[in-house]
Parts: structure tokens; C-alpha cells; sequence
């Protein structure tokens, strides 16, 4: 885990290192900072320790994935309002439906745009 | 006697010693060299990020083997994007000694060299690479091929997509591979694949049929609805199941029709695809079919049943004979 300091913070978590290398230094370039997680078991802890101002989980991760670290994150208080974007390899639409079922406000397909992925992330804070 | 077997067994021993010391500088040297990688490449990854994914940046003067790991780093990032960060590795790439290189090794004497060079193009995301890479999808060896179909894929090579789906059907390229770079080039391909659904080839036929439910929309309604009543039994069933996937309404009097076809995994798909598009005037029909013999057809009818009139099914199951199959899925929806 490796945390920078300034607001505000977004959390990845993401199994593939060349995948969260990518999406921090999109996203610090935008503005944010960035708390990354391996795993889904690390990303729901991060999110109760850290408060991020939002979350991009990858579905497909070791010890939990993206749909059960949303709807874990929904379970409890603290982390209940963080909004939450998908990423996912599996662009069909049930597995999207699950996504969004479990709580996400929002997916993005991989092989993905950085930059896409910024403006995502802007739009989804902005609402909130 | 025993003073050869002395000088003999003295000899072996300083050659096994030596052998023991060549082999520890040897790991020795690959593990400064791994070491030397690692830093090198440590050193080149925010450089290699910045291009990919960052603003507009100058590229510093790089010794050749920086040259190479940079390559290889961006090569790697660009599997992981789409949209305007391929495109700004195809411009980093285009034109340079590295994307020349593999172009030159898609001819290399070695398989595995043709292989690799195959896959980095794909990376490199240079259009320019589709003609080379186009007549490597004919290569003699199995793994250039796929390379070269995977890379058609990620490069959204339109152009290739004829060529990818005769690959699909020739089993040159293994299905799952070329299936994907048919999809990777998208709505591109829609045009020769709509070419392919009218060939005399009824396997070409069927590849064709299968991918418009993935890539197609409602304009290839028409063409999938004659489909369903192909001569080839596997162009039926794919027809059935591609209506099903675009859960196409005006398909559902073919897919009603295709219930009583006389072969049992026509009439599974359709049993299937009626459940997608949610027709309840075909539940009379499927419940018929729910109680016939054949295993697999009878189960997709049951549960197309479950999914498109739940209050049928369960009427359905409470008769006589109503069989295992409708018993099954009345139990199913209940829990």
C-alpha cells in the first residue's frame, strides 16, 4: 500500500501493477490523490481507514472482487457514500447489471482511456 | 593402474570444480544483469507512464539500451489502454528503428522470433503494420498465426476481419483467439462479416451468423431471421441464439417457428433465445417442448418458460404431466 497526500483522494484497487501505475498517474495528474490496493480484501480496509472521496475497483481480484468489495463497502457506515466505478474486462451486459446491483455508480471497460477514466471519475464526484 | 585411476579421478574433479565455478559467475552475471534491468527500467517507467498516459512530453536522448526498455515498457502499458493513449503510442512507435525492427523479424528464419515480433506489433498500435500482419495470420507455424490474429485485434485492423473470420472457420488461429480480435476490431468488421452470413460455405455461414450477435444491431434482424431457416442445421441454431443476444422482437415468430425444428439444438437456441426476447406467445410451444424427450431442448424450454410467464410455468407444473423438466424449474423459481 502507498498513499500521497492531497485532496482529494481517490482509491484504486487493482491486481495488475501496469494497470494501477496507469490509472494514479492519470488521475494525480488530474488533481487527485491516489491510495492503491491489490486486493479486495486491502481496498476495504483502505476505505475504512482512508474515507476516500471515491473508489475504482477492478472486478476480477484475488481474496475479493469488485462486486463484493462494493456491496461490503455499502454494508457499512463509514464507507456507505463513497461512490464506487468498476473496472472490468467483462463488458457483458449481466455482469455490468451485477456491478450496478451491488452498488457501483459507474463501470469502465478495460482495455480502458486514461483519460476517459479521469473525466469518469470528475463526473461521478461532481454529481455527488 | 591405480595411479591412472588417481589422475583420472583428480582430472574429473578439477572439472567439476571448474564446471561449479563457470555455472556460479554465470548466475552471478545474470543476476547483475537482471539487477540492471530492474533499475533501468525503474528509472524509464515514469517516462513510459507519461507517454501513455500523460500530457504531451519531450523524450530525452536515450542510449540504445534505454531505447529498448522503453519500448518494451510501453509495449507492455499499451495491452492495458484504449482510445488516445493507443493512439500516442502509435505515434511514439511510428517510424522508429524498434517498429522497423519487428517489422523486419515478421520474416525472420526462427518461429519464435516471427511469434514475438507478431505480438509486439500489436503493442506498437501502428496501423502501418496491418498488410505485414495480414500475411503472418498465413505463417507456417501456429503460434505466428495467433500472434499475428491477436495483434489484428488490438491494431482494429477492419481490413483483416475477412481474413480473421476464414481463420476462425479454418481453425488456423484457435477459435477463442480469433473470436476475440473479431470483436477487438468491432463495428469495422460489421461489413465483411455481413459479406460472410451469404457465402456458400455454410461453416463460414455459421461463424458469420455467431458474430452478428455480438457485433450486429436491429438492421441485421432481416438476415438473421432468414438465417434461422438455413439448410445447415448450425446456422439455424447460431441464427436462434444471435436473435436471442440482440433480444430481437421481430425475430420471435422465426424463433417460434424454429421451436419445431427437427433438430434438437435448433430447438434448444430458439427455446433460449424466445426466453431473451421475453415472447409469451410462444409459452404454449415451449411448454410442449418442455415435456418432450430430448434432455437439453426440454430444459431450455422450461426455463425460457420460467423467465417469460412464471405464472404459466408454475400452472404447467402443477399437472400430471408435467414431467422433470418443468418440475424443476416451478422448484427453481419458487427458492
Amino acid at each position: 500500500m502507498s498513499v500521497s497526500h492531497s485532496p482529494p483522494l481517490v482509491l484504486v484497487a487493482d491486481d495488475d501493477p501496469d494497470i494501477l501505475d496507469l490509472v494514479r498517474y492519470r488521475l494525480e495528474r488530474s488533481g487527485y490523490a491516489v491510495a492503491t490496493a491489490s486486493d479486495g480484501a486491502e481496498a476495504v480496509r483502505l476505505a475504512g481507514e482512508l474515507g476516500p472521496a471515491l473508489a475504482v475497483v477492478d472486478v476480477m481480484m484475488p481474496s475479493l472482487n469488485g462486486f463484493e468489495v462494493t456491496r461490503r463497502l455499502r454494508e457499512a457506515p463509514e464507507t456507505a457514500r463513497i461512490p464506487v466505478i468498476l473496472l472490468t474486462a467483462k463488458a457483458q451486459e449481466a455482469d455490468v447489471q451485477q456491478g450496478f446491483d451491488a452498488g457501483a455508480d459507474d463501470y469502465i471497460r478495460k482495455p480502458f482511456s486514461p483519460r476517459e477514466l479521469s473525466a469518469r471519475v470528475q463526473a461521478v464526484l461532481g454529481r455527488r | 593402474m591405480l595411479e591412472a585411476l588417481g589422475i583420472a579421478a583428480l582430472t574429473l574433479a578439477a572439472l567439476s570444480a571448474g564446471f561449479l565455478i563457470a555455472l556460479v559467475a554465470r548466475r552471478g552475471a545474470l543476476a547483475r544483469e537482471e539487477r540492471r534491468r530492474a533499475e533501468l527500467e525503474a528509472r524509464l517507467r515514469p517516462l513510459a507512464l507519461a507517454l501513455v498516459a500523460g500530457d504531451d512530453v519531450e523524450l530525452p536522448e536515450l542510449e540504445a539500451d534505454e531505447r529498448a526498455m522503453l519500448a518494451e515498457a510501453i509495449g507492455r502499458l499499451s495491452r492495458r489502454v484504449t482510445g488516445d493513449a493507443r493512439r500516442r503510442v502509435a505515434a511514439y512507435f511510428a517510424g522508429t528503428t524498434a517498429f522497423d525492427a519487428e517489422l523486419r523479424a515478421l520474416r525472420d528464419r526462427r518461429a519464435w522470433r516471427r511469434a514475438t515480433a507478431a505480438y509486439r506489433l500489436g503493442d506498437m498500435a501502428c496501423g502501418d503494420a496491418t498488410p505485414a500482419l495480414l500475411d503472418a495470420l498465413a505463417d507456417r507455424d501456429a503460434d505466428v498465426r495467433a500472434a499475428a490474429a491477436r495483434s489484428l485485434g488490438r491494431l482494429g485492423a477492419g481490413e483483416a476481419s475477412g481474413a480473421l473470420v476464414e481463420a476462425l472457420v479454418a481453425s488456423s488461429v484457435p477459435r477463442a483467439i480469433a473470436f476475440r480480435a473479431i470483436l477487438d476490431v468491432g463495428r469495422d468488421a460489421l461489413r465483411d462479416v455481413r459479406r460472410l452470413a451469404a457465402d456458400p460455405d455454410p461453416a463460414l455461414r455459421a461463424a458469420a451468423v455467431e458474430l452478428l450477435g455480438w457485433l450486429g444491431d436491429a438492421s441485421d434482424d432481416a438476415l438473421l431471421i432468414d438465417a434461422v431457416d438455413d439448410p445447415s442445421a448450425e446456422v439455424r441454431a447460431r441464427a436462434a441464439a444471435a436473435l436471442g443476444r440482440l433480444a430481437s422482437a421481430d425475430g420471435a415468430e422465426a424463433l417460434t417457428r424454429a421451436l419445431d425444428d427437427r433438430v434438437y439444438f435448433v430447438r434448444l437456441h430458439a427455446a433460449r433465445a424466445l426466453g431473451h426476447v421475453g415472447e409469451r406467445d410462444a409459452v404454449p410451444r415451449l411448454l410442449r417442448q418442455a415435456r418432450e424427450d430430448r434432455f437439453e431442448s426440454a430444459r431450455a424450454a422450461a426455463d425460457a418458460v420460467a423467465r417469460v410467464d412464471p405464472d404459466a410455468l408454475l400452472e404447467a407444473a402443477a399437472s400430471s404431466d408435467a414431467g422433470p423438466h418443468l418440475h424443476e424449474a416451478a422448484d427453481l423459481l419458487r427458492v
